[in-house]
């Protein structure tokens, strides 16, 4: 059974003149266990999706979609507070910016303590502060912080980057979630950081089986952590399938275009030559070309282009192009 | 890891502290020097216009001079002007001839209770109703919060001053429409904040007084309330809704707090922070607001006898008065500034580095 499976999710902003489409009937399926790459430019509604999932979207933002199951369960079925009550219990998420996400005049043991599920606690009401303390300290051991004393007094100010995430996914472990939505959990991070982060989620997903959807404007940073990949462009579904399918052949211009501009894939390019690029940059949201969105910067770009394609499926290979270039591969 | 131990903690807001005491040491001291200036700036001599003996003999003049160092510097002029003030001595007021230490002190306390007291009225109403609005963002509330805050912040005083006499003292005849308190009671001058006095005094009819003094209170603490809280509303309100904006409220949603658990627990605290920092600068504003209406309910404060001392061309009295009001100001100030230190952890930090 999928954990989540998402059809044609659309994100539209009601404008004076005519709605935005910023993300644009997007699809995600993940199976429990999985660890899930959501890969994009930023501008590519990536954000936007995980926090459509999560339901934290201002008012501004319209979420529609033809299918919302989560395990088997018809999300669109229920009213506004039964869904916030079964993901709230079920999915947490973790931001970018950690020390943002933190409430900068609580220190961090209040802030784990209310997280802690009240139904987790056990015994009568005067019992139940000593418990919630060792729930919050419990949880900081979980994530790799050992100074828990320190660590609880302190405002979110006075630690780092790193330490900021590892308490914010401390408080995401701790409704023991099925599904952790890490949205760039490590931007603006050093390299030794960023690598303890993502092992730590590797290490809760292998000892917990728990679901992991990463989101990543890095496409070589992610594959090194991920099972499966699904890839973004301008609020538009690319392509899905497993790493080594999206990384070493990728069916979409697209996918092919941010493969080939990492330095990593390409070891055989000879020095100081340039990298390969799509000309133009990612259109803005009032401006976005009909049909498929990559269209004016695609290089396989035909007439057919200005409809938008239909999701092909190769071997649970997903594509949206007319012209994948499937047979480049042999 | 970089986790700064709370030792550290405590030096910085000793250093903050101190900080804001030097601060008040050397805005006091420009003050101080306005003010010595303005007893050459006034018509008339000098030396008269500082000590406001306007009719002494020239022999007590001359002493004066003496004592004033008249002959030395201007440099040395100024310290024994400083010396003077430091000893209490402000000088004699150029129309009652009574020195302006015993003025003052007779009458600032009326002061400091009509503008502390009309402070907390307007923190305690505006800055929750602010909060409502911001809540309400956008709907039928917060247009009708709005549209209150901007009416009363548009209201001249002295006008309002002078219809909430006529309707509630006058036609209504609900409260009194001048006055501290009633000529009936007599009560022991001890602190000079009346309420305070009376509740320390030991007359049988105590609790008679402390009616008809808080009676005596409600319609300046009103005019002068107004006008603030229509500003802390609107503080209130664009603080709560900048709050509501920052990552930390969605992430505590996506944690699975309810809405009132966001509010009261992280958006309250951190909007409240924002708020205080700005209600030290309304202060001065509050004091402005409360010299005019001590005129209107003829309040025997210091702003009321300072306006008084402007029409009489009372200049000793004007730089006392001037020096007295701008102190308390600061005082409240840095009141509030180490109130924010206290509640905001951030405030407390080194400024530069980390």
């Amino acid at each position: 059974m999928n954990l989540i499976d998402i059809r044609n999710l659309s994100i539209k902003l009601q404008t004076s003149t005519k709605p935005i489409f910023a993300v644009d009937r997007v699809n995600l399926t993940m199976k429990e266990g999985e660890v899930r790459g959501l890969v994009g430019e930023s501008g590519s509604g990536k954000s936007l999706l995980a926090q459509a999932i999560v339901g934290v979207l201002d008012e501004k933002w319209e979420v529609d979609a033809d299918r919302f199951h989560w395990r088997g369960n018809d999300l669109m079925r229920l009213s506004a507070e039964e869904r916030k009550a079964i993901i709230s219990k079920d999915v947490a998420m973790i931001f970018q910016e950690p020390m943002a996400c933190l409430d900068p005049t609580t220190t961090i043991g209040e802030q784990l303590e209310e997280a802690v599920d009240v139904e987790q606690l056990s015994g009568y009401f005067w019992q139940k502060r000593q418990q919630r303390k060792l729930a919050a300290i419990t949880l900081l051991h979980k994530v790799g912080i050992k100074q828990h004393e320190v660590c609880v007094k302190s405002f979110p100010h006075q630690l780092t980057d790193a330490l900021c995430q590892r308490v914010m996914i401390a408080m995401a472990l701790a409704r023991r979630p099925m599904l952790l939505i890490a949205d760039e959990p490590t931007a603006s991070m050093e390299s030794t950081n960023q690598g303890q982060i993502f092992r730590l989620l590797a290490s809760l997903n292998q000892l917990k089986n728990m679901s992991i959807l990463l989101i990543s404007h890095d496409l070589e940073n992610v594959t090194h952590w991920t099972n499966t990949i699904t890839v973004m462009y301008s609020g538009q579904f690319v392509e899905a399938g497993t790493t080594e399918q999206i990384f070493n052949q990728p069916y979409h211009p697209y996918t092919r275009a941010l493969v080939d501009s990492s330095p990593k894939a390409n070891r055989m390019i000879p020095n100081k030559s340039r990298l390969m690029t799509l000309p133009g940059s990612i259109p803005t949201l009032q401006h976005l070309p009909i049909g498929c969105r990559l269209g004016p910067r695609c290089p396989r770009a035909q007439q057919k282009c200005v409809h938008a394609p239909k999701i092909k499926n190769f071997h649970s290979h997903q594509v949206s192009c007319h012209f994948p270039l499937k047979d480049n591969y042999s | 890891m970089a986790l700064i131990l709370t030792g550290l903690q405590k030096t910085n807001m000793l250093i903050f502290t101190l900080r804001r005491f030097s601060l008040f040491f050397f805005t006091l001291l420009l003050l101080t020097m306005l003010s010595f200036s303005l007893s050459f700036l006034f018509p008339g001599e000098q030396l008269i216009n500082l000590t406001g003996q306007i009719s002494a003999s020239p022999e007590q003049l001359a002493v004066l001079a003496d004592e004033y160092q008249q002959q030395s510097g201007l440099l040395s002029q100024y310290v024994s002007y400083l010396k003077h003030l430091f000893q209490g001595d402000m000088g004699y007021s150029m129309t009652s001839h009574l020195p302006i230490s015993s003025e003052v002190l007779n009458r600032l306390p009326a002061t400091v209770e009509l503008a502390c007291v009309a402070l907390l009225v307007a923190m305690f109403v505006g800055i929750p109703v602010g909060f409502c609005a911001a809540i309400y963002h956008r709907k039928a509330p917060d247009n009708l919060i709005l549209t209150i805050a901007m009416i009363g912040y548009s209201i001249p005083v002295f006008w309002l001053g002078i219809l909430a006499i006529l309707v509630f003292s006058i036609q209504l005849g609900w409260f009194p429409s001048s006055g501290q308190i009633s000529l009936l009671f007599e009560i022991q001058h001890v602190t000079g904040l009346q309420l305070i006095d009376i509740l320390l005094s030991d007359s049988p009819y105590k609790w008679q007084a402390f009616q008809d003094a808080t009676r005596h209170l409600i319609l300046p603490v009103i005019v002068v309330a107004l006008a603030p809280a229509t500003i802390f509303m609107r503080l209130a309100r664009s603080a709560m809704l900048e709050v509501l904006d920052t990552h930390y409220i969605k992430a505590a949603k996506a944690k699975g707090l309810t809405f009132s658990q966001i509010i009261y627990r992280h958006a309250m605290r951190n909007a409240i922070i924002k708020v205080i920092r700005d209600i030290g600068l309304q202060f001065a504003n509050l004091i402005t607001i409360a010299m005019v209406t001590e005129v209107i309910f003829s309040w025997p404060g210091i702003g009321s006898w300072l306006i008084e001392s402007i029409y009489q061309r009372d200049y000793t009295a004007i730089q006392g008065g001037l020096i007295v009001l701008s102190s308390f100001i600061f005082i409240v100030h840095i009141i509030i500034d180490l109130v924010y230190a206290a509640l905001n952890p951030l405030a407390r930090e080194p400024r530069h580095g980390t």
